[in-house]
């Protein structure tokens, strides 16, 4: 391991040299000017980085991807094999059969394409809510923040106990009040997701909220007073000052929110088991690695992912990027 | 300006006033609804740790699951005292605190110092650098505490005593806080720098003297985030430190403590929850004490993806 | 010429990624490069006063009562073999949530090359561990006499691997309270004559028409390993099976037609309302339902934790597995095995292994923990008709372990799905399903 770690790390050198020597000889055409003594500088001060961050980031992250094309399982250690692409045939079968890596997919999109927009959208309200100098706010905007320390044990279990099926549950004896039949809310496919995408963004947008608070800081009041001169509407402010100052903010959520909603493991595996309804793609990974313990075809499916997830995020900032 | 014509309503036309009163109340009242729904799981912590097994039973599902069992405070006390004493929690919360403190100052020194010099200084290899880290904050990581474990057992030898390192060293990196503080330090105007630089600092000069002073926000952001990872963090630590010996001081953290204390056998929800309420407290502490920088540390940066 | 460049990089960088994968079945071949350490050749590790050391790693907390219970053992054992220079380490990992962590450590302990000479392990893991060649074969090492004295063993492919550390079994908690004013008599049922699944049905019946929630089927824990091993045996009961004697065939076992009538007679439960999926995890303490189906670990809340609800033992009672075709009832169990680790000589390892299993220790750590001796030789004075007496007697009687699979974990993931869903689903496509699953995990590990 020892070997292989300092070969990477001389490849890993050997590709930055590369592209350093790029940077060198298109320098002219960029209209860069590097200087010796800064670029020493630099290097050394990012040395315990980078050092650090190939030790404890870089090198598992290769590694682990590295298993993908091996038949690593996790009882045998000490006897994995090159396997080519064998993981990668099975990930195609499987969702050629529509098999839980299918629905993993499926739900994993269902998930992202709800939480994203609701989690943001609840985010920005509360970030507007609080966003007044008054005390009340101070401590409104604690109690949203909350959920985001909260160990993650209790959340759940008091998620299960709104969610629970029957007259008990909180949820169930609130709509009762109304003459609504008690659901099943977990059970039940149709309404199992947008469950979890609900309590997902109630327990993640505390954050986000304080993303977008720093945002709107940083908006200048005059360009609201010059607004109100004009005479533009609530709305218009809102779309003209407001939005537009929140923009790269906006941006910077919108990528981390994805990117986050893309793993998610936990809710899923609390609030209803390894079950086809709402099993999602890291759970998927989770339960390959862990439960079957065939950590090589759990790598190929985060390969995949990794991918994928890339790919969006490159898509994204093209989108987005201010011009 | 608020609190002046707050003071004197009479300046104002008539009817502004009870306008004014009535959106505040609503206000108000729309926010503590809202507060409500998000401190949900705190009310149910801390009324469940004021009960006994049969109290809790009788009350869950229904709304008493997030009143305090008032008629009966000896339980109350009971369970708190049962956790504090019964067990050495203290020694695991210090050592927390410990690998949280060392953690936060390697993490800014570390990635401080990078996220300067990815902001400010020009050198060949940037752009392959600011790539790895987009590329490094977009990978999962699920599988990848396998290789880790190998990494710093069999690489690097971390046993027993030295297993500390193995918990301080790797927490100290993290991509995202480079990202973070290179995004904060790109809206530091060039002034202050060059204004140092006449009066002769060189680049570490400008970091520490310039630089710092003026980044309180993003420090304290990152502190707060560090230390309430350090603090939560429990599968790693159990994995790599060696488990407590007889007479020794522990070298595990608080969430270790915590789940021992929760897989005992005959321990009451009721203890559970307090046991859960006592190990939230400092993150909450360092949460409302910090918050205000919070806000700023994102804020000042406009930051760009 | 940029895009040749960047090309180049982007070459060189997956090139580098591909490195890493190399290392992984390179770093097989030399799995030993830090590995070996403590600086024993692989026969046997000896301290400075020439004591040869045996490791043992247990799965719970030191400070536990049972890994006190554990430790005072291991302390005797010093004592004990003194003059013949033998000394046990024991080492404590907590078994962290999800049980996973307590395996992910054991085989980078594998890996390391620090595995303990013993471990514990839970008993469905035998197959696995076993067909890694984690476990080392003790067949010949300990005698068919002593192997007798056993409720169960760790057999697989007809080779013992492991001796169990104790027993647990599982009945059905009732409210006496609740019965008494029902009228329902049920001290004819016990574990020398349990109830068969009409007289079951019969008795929930008269339950539900007195008021109350007849049972709780705990239909609802299929998030880990609760619904398994509370449910496998009504699949026995009804003639049932999972897999085939080797572990290694699901088709025509999981989705037989006895097997199928097990999960109906839950289901049918559940269609007659006699049990669902609402009931609340405290309903049973707080008087709502009759009969709450679960392990032996529930005998001490009710004696203690719920004293307001439950006064004494005049309260509550427990009554055996029902029966259909054959009786059938949970066993379960945390066992010891010698690991085939690179100590090859196993004398030390093997006289830790029978201490730990001896009459006097298994006496002991059942004294702390409450649960029933693995061995039949322990004699517990329990009162005829106590619930402790009840568990120990049907264990004898009709005790049967869970599927010995390589594929167990899977096993458990396939059991839970088909609990989830046989409120609305139908039973034969359920078990079609789960065999499909399962029979592919078994393909895909059993070579491994």
């Amino acid at each position: 391991m020892i070997d292989t770690s300092i070969l990477i790390l001389g490849l890993f050198l050997l590709a930055f040299g590369g592209f350093a020597v790029y940077d060198l000889a298109t320098a002219k055409r960029r209209r860069e000017v590097y200087r010796v003594k800064s670029t020493v500088t630099a290097y050394l001060m990012l040395l315990p980085a980078v050092l650090l961050a190939f030790l404890f980031v870089l090198l598992p992250i290769l590694y682990s991807l590295g298993y993908a094309f091996t038949d690593y399982y996790l009882l045998k250690p000490n006897d994995i094999s090159f396997v080519k692409l064998e993981n990668f045939v099975e990930i195609i079968e499987e969702i050629s059969e529509k098999g839980m890596l299918y629905n993993a997919i499926k739900n994993t999109l269902t998930f992202v394409i709800g939480v994203v927009p609701l989690q943001i959208g609840l985010a920005l309200l509360l970030a507007l809510f609080v966003n007044r100098p008054c005390f009340g706010s101070k401590i409104f905007k604690v109690c949203f923040f909350a959920p985001v320390v909260i160990s993650l044990s209790v959340t759940s279990f008091l998620w299960l106990q709104i969610l629970a099926p029957g007259e008990g549950g909180l949820l169930n004896s609130l709509l009762g009040m109304f003459g609504i039949p008690p659901h099943d809310w977990l059970r039940d496919p149709e309404t199992a997701m947008p469950c979890i995408i609900v309590l997902s963004a109630w327990q993640g947008c505390g954050y986000q909220m304080l993303i977008f608070l720093s945002g709107l800081s940083n908006i200048r009041k005059d360009l609201y007073e010059a607004a109100s001169l004009d005479g533009a509407s609530r709305w218009h402010q809102f779309w003209n000052v407001t939005w537009v100052g929140l923009r790269s903010t906006f941006v910077y959520i919108l990528i981390t929110v994805f990117i986050g909603a893309c793993r998610i493991l936990t809710q899923p595996m609390l609030m209803t088991g390894y079950m086809s309804h709402t099993v999602t793609l890291s759970y998927y990974m989770y339960n390959s690695g862990y439960t079957k313990r065939l950590v090589g075809e759990s790598s190929a499916v985060a390969l995949l992912m990794t991918i994928f997830i890339g790919g969006i995020t490159l898509i994204q900032r093209r989108l987005f990027r201010e011009k | 300006m608020d609190k002046f014509t707050q003071d004197l309503p009479n300046f104002r036309p008539n009817k502004a006033p009870v306008r004014k009163n009535v959106k505040e109340i609503v206000y108000y009242v729309v926010g503590i609804i809202l507060s409500l729904i998000f401190i949900l799981p705190i009310l149910y912590m801390l009324a469940t740790s004021t009960k006994g097994e049969v109290a809790y039973a009788e009350s869950v599902g229904t709304l008493n699951m997030f009143l305090p069992d008032l008629a009966h405070l000896g339980i109350a006390f009971e369970n708190y005292k049962n956790v504090l004493l019964g067990y050495d929690i203290w020694k695991y919360a210090l050592n927390s605190f410990l690998y949280a403190g060392i953690v936060i100052v390697i993490n800014i020194l570390v990635n401080g110092l990078a996220g300067y010099v990815m902001a400010k200084l020009v050198f060949p290899g940037k752009r392959l650098l600011s790539f790895l880290i987009i590329f490094l904050i977009v990978v999962p990581v699920e599988t990848s505490i396998i290789p880790l474990y190998s990494i710093v057992k069999i690489m690097l030898g971390l046993k027993q005593q030295m297993s500390v390192l193995g918990v301080i060293l790797p927490a100290s990196i993290s991509i995202f806080n480079i990202f973070l503080f290179t995004q904060f330090f790109q809206n530091i105007p060039k002034e202050y720098e060059e204004a140092a630089r006449i009066d002769g600092a060189n680049t570490l000069g400008v970091f520490f003297k310039v630089i710092m002073p003026l980044s309180k926000p993003i420090l304290a952001t990152v502190a707060v985030f560090c230390f309430i990872g350090v603090w939560n963090d429990y599968l790693w630590p159990s994995m790599i430190l060696p488990s407590a010996s007889d007479g020794t001081w522990p070298l595990l953290p608080i969430q270790t403590a915590l789940t021992t204390i929760q897989s005992i056998e005959g321990i009451t929800t009721g203890e559970i929850m307090a046991s859960l309420v006592i190990t939230s407290i400092p993150i909450f502490v360092t949460y409302v004490a910090a918050q205000k920088y919070i806000v700023q540390g994102f804020g000042t940066s406009g930051l760009k993806m | 010429m940029k895009r040749l460049f960047a090309s180049i990089t982007l070459i060189m960088l997956v090139f580098t990624m591909l490195l890493g994968m190399v290392s992984c079945f390179g770093g097989g071949g030399n799995g030993g490069d830090g590995g070996g350490n403590g600086g024993d050749g692989g026969s046997s590790s000896t301290d400075s006063e020439g004591n040869t050391i045996v490791k043992i790693m247990f799965h719970v907390d030191k400070s536990s009562t049972e890994g006190q219970a554990y430790q005072k053992r291991i302390n005797a054992f010093n004592t004990a073999y003194k003059d013949q220079k033998i000394k046990a380490q024991a080492i404590f990992k907590a078994r962290s949530a999800g049980a996973s962590g307590y395996e992910t450590e054991l085989m980078n302990n594998q890996l390391e090359g620090t595995l303990a000479d013993i471990i514990t392990f839970d008993a469905p893991n035998t197959a696995a561990y076993a067909n890694s060649e984690l476990l080392y074969d003790i067949t010949d090492l300990i005698s068919e006499e002593e192997q007798n004295k056993f409720f169960s063993l760790n057999m697989y492919e007809g080779k013992l691997y492991g001796l169990p550390i104790q027993e647990s079994s599982a009945g059905f908690f009732y409210n006496k309270k609740i019965f008494r004013d029902a009228g329902i008599d049920v001290s004819a049922y016990t574990a020398e004559n349990p109830w068969t699944f009409e007289e079951f049905k019969a008795v929930c019946a008269r339950l539900k028409s007195h008021g109350v929630t007849a049972v709780d089927m705990r239909i609802d824990a299929t998030k880990d390993e609760t619904a398994p091993y509370l449910l496998y045996p009504f699949i026995y009961a009804a003639g049932g099976s999972f897999v085939s004697a080797d572990g290694l065939t699901a088709g025509g076992y999981y989705n037989s037609a006895a097997t199928a009538k097990g999960f109906q007679f839950i289901k049918d439960l559940i269609s007659a309302e006699y049990t669902s999926y609402a009931i609340g995890a405290t309903d049973f303490f707080t008087g709502k339902v009759g009969m709450y189906l679960s392990s032996g670990w529930t005998i001490p809340d009710l004696d203690n934790k719920y004293r307001e609800n439950f006064a004494s033992r005049d309260d509550w009672g427990l009554l055996p597995y029902p029966k259909d075709v054959v009786a059938a009832s949970a066993t379960g169990s945390w066992s010891y095995a010698i690991t085939n680790n690179h100590h090859t000589d196993k004398t030390a390892a093997l006289e830790l292994l029978k201490w730990m299993t001896s009459p006097e220790s298994s006496e002991a750590i059942t004294n702390a923990t409450g649960m029933i001796p693995a061995r039949k030789d322990v004699v517990k004075n329990y009162e005829a008709g106590s619930p402790e007496y009840t568990l120990l007697k049907q264990l004898e009687i009709s005790g049967k372990e869970r599927p010995v699979t390589v594929a167990y974990p899977t096993f458990s993931t396939t059991f839970n799905q088909v609990i989830f869903g046989l409120g609305k689903g139908n039973v034969s496509d359920l078990l079609n399903s789960a065999k499909n699953t399962l029979q592919d995990a078994i393909d895909e590990v059993k070579d491994r």
